[in-house]
């Protein structure tokens, strides 16, 4: 397996089956005299900010702290939670019950459902 | 029996839905100063997006990806950002003349100026996207765009010289005012591969769930609608040519494209125009604000599909209201539909190779489409007409804009 080719940037599907981000970074732990382990990937616009420029990506995190307990920091998947699925990756666990659509879930409530037809 | 509904129904869309304000305005001035000399870019444009358009649907059929998609999964965010903010730039120029375009037409309509309907028409805009199904914006609206087709009916009635219109599509070099020429040329080539056009395709196969049995029906509607499609720009350009070109008659008013019809139908011509320019602009500018809102989704990751409710994909139904209102603002400001149309489709020339580059390697990437990878001919007829416009734009702006 190619980290880059077939982890990084793939769609991540959690376990309904809904989108649930994209892969935007992977984590990995660097062993004595053994090779690199993935321990877990993570799915964040920190991350994905911090791939393009860091000091966005601090900005961002210092927005996304006052969101709420927890927030600030890229969410981790471990690795031994994910499955290949065609060319995305499956986890186990609904999506709504980690950060992942927290911004989603943000602008719906204060935003999208309080205009008409939302 | 339902395929072939489907392949009527796809075709009847394209054709409708081919015209916009890009596509009318380069026709009407490519002929008004050039007579039949620039047939050819018509032709060639209409080439270009025809393969575009067969390759963007067999892509998402085949690998159930969207263009965007496999952009960010193949090339990295790195990667993507150029093309997502350059398109992204670029389409808002168009969109904002498109948005502009349906104003223009009720400003002639109405006589109440054209800044005033900048609200309105984007709130119609905004709520169409934000309630209506994807088929209804898709098919609905394209649909009533086949009001076009009065250009065609105007054009035969005209009698055109069919000799002097062949000759027209093979390139010559200018006879006269060359940077301007050029200019046209390229506007016209930025009109008829509008980017944003192959990558709503892409998207739009994906929320009707295409699948490899679609293959032969994504190919006649990509040949056969895009052709037709090609006719009514080349039938705008032909009325031109006959009304406006034997008078030195130069379009730069969008107050001059009812005189396309006038003379041949009357007051009928005159609301045809004004239907033709509104709906078809109307339709372009649902049709950009999707695909935008796509690319962006799409590349991120977000829940995305113009049939889900707005409150289960936020993001991206926030996307498409910023984008909206953004294009509201060049004509809440006064900017001309017309002025904004040349700048944009210009620049939408130069920048085909970013979004068509990376597009041409996904089509050969055998991960994706397995054995209907891209063949010799559908690259190089891309690859070079792509570049070529690219080539001519760059050259041609500049000059432009000196000239002017």
């Amino acid at each position: 397996m190619h980290l880059v080719a077939d982890v990084l940037d793939e769609e991540l599907l959690d376990k309904t089956g809904n989108r649930a981000g994209r892969v935007d970074g992977i984590v990995l732990e660097v062993r004595d005299g053994k090779p690199p382990r993935i321990t877990h990937v993570e799915v964040s616009p920190i991350t994905l900010l911090a791939r393009l420029n860091r000091r966005l990506a601090e900005r961002y995190a210092r927005w996304d702290r006052r969101l709420g307990k927890g927030r600030g920091v890229p969410f981790r998947i471990p690795w031994g939670q994910l499955e290949q699925t065609g060319k995305a990756w499956r986890f186990d666990t609904d999506a709504e019950d980690t950060p992942i659509r927290a911004l989603e879930d943000w602008l719906r409530v204060k935003i999208v459902e309080r205009i008409p037809g939302g | 029996m339902k395929k072939i509904f489907q392949i009527a129904l796809g075709i009847v869309t394209s054709v409708g839905g081919f015209l916009e304000i890009g596509s009318i305005t380069t026709a009407a001035q490519a002929g008004a100063s050039f007579g039949y000399q620039l047939v050819w870019s018509i032709v060639l444009g209409t080439v270009c997006i025809a393969f575009l358009v067969e390759m963007s649907g067999r892509f998402a059929a085949v690998s159930k990806h969207t263009i965007p998609d496999a952009m960010r999964e193949r090339f990295g965010i790195n990667f993507y950002v150029v093309p997502l903010f350059i398109l992204l730039g670029v389409s808002l120029l168009v969109l904002g003349a498109e948005l502009g375009g349906v104003a223009a037409a009720l400003e002639m309509a109405t006589e109440i100026a054209l800044p005033v309907w900048a609200i309105p028409v984007a709130l119609l805009s905004w709520g169409l996207l934000w309630r209506a199904s994807f088929s209804v914006i898709e098919n609905g609206v394209s649909i009533l765009g086949l009001v076009t087709i009065a250009f065609a009916v105007g054009a035969v009635r005209l009698h055109p010289d069919y000799g002097a219109l062949l000759h027209g599509v093979v390139p010559t070099l200018p006879r006269r005012d060359a940077s301007h020429y050029w200019f046209v040329a390229v506007s016209v080539l930025g009109a008829s591969i509008s980017p944003y056009l192959y990558y709503f395709y892409s998207s739009g196969a994906i929320e009707e769930k295409w699948d490899e049995t679609y293959l032969a029906a994504n190919r006649m509607i990509a040949a056969i609608g895009m052709s037709f499609g090609g006719f009514l720009s080349v039938a705008v350009l032909v009325l031109a040519a006959i009304l406006f070109h034997p008078h030195n008659i130069d379009v730069d008013k969008y107050q001059q494209l009812p005189d396309l019809l006038t003379p041949i139908l009357g007051r009928a011509g005159f609301w045809l125009v004004i239907a033709s320019l509104g709906i078809a602009c109307l339709g372009a500018t649902l049709e950009i604000s999707l695909a935008l809102a796509y690319l962006i989704a799409q590349g991120l990751g977000w829940n995305w599909g113009e049939d889900l409710e707005p409150r289960d994909d936020a993001r991206f139904s926030l996307t498409y209201t910023l984008i909206v209102v953004a294009a509201m603002l060049f004509v809440l400001i006064g900017l001309d539909p017309l002025k904004l149309t040349e700048i944009s489709m210009a620049l939408t020339a130069a920048s085909l190779p970013v979004g068509v580059f990376p597009f041409l390697i996904l089509m050969n990437d055998k991960k994706y489409l397995q054995t209907h990878t891209n063949g010799y001919l559908g690259n190089a007829v891309v690859l070079v007409i792509s570049l070529i416009s690219a080539v001519l734009a760059i050259v041609s702006i500049p000059l432009e804009i000196v000239g002017s």
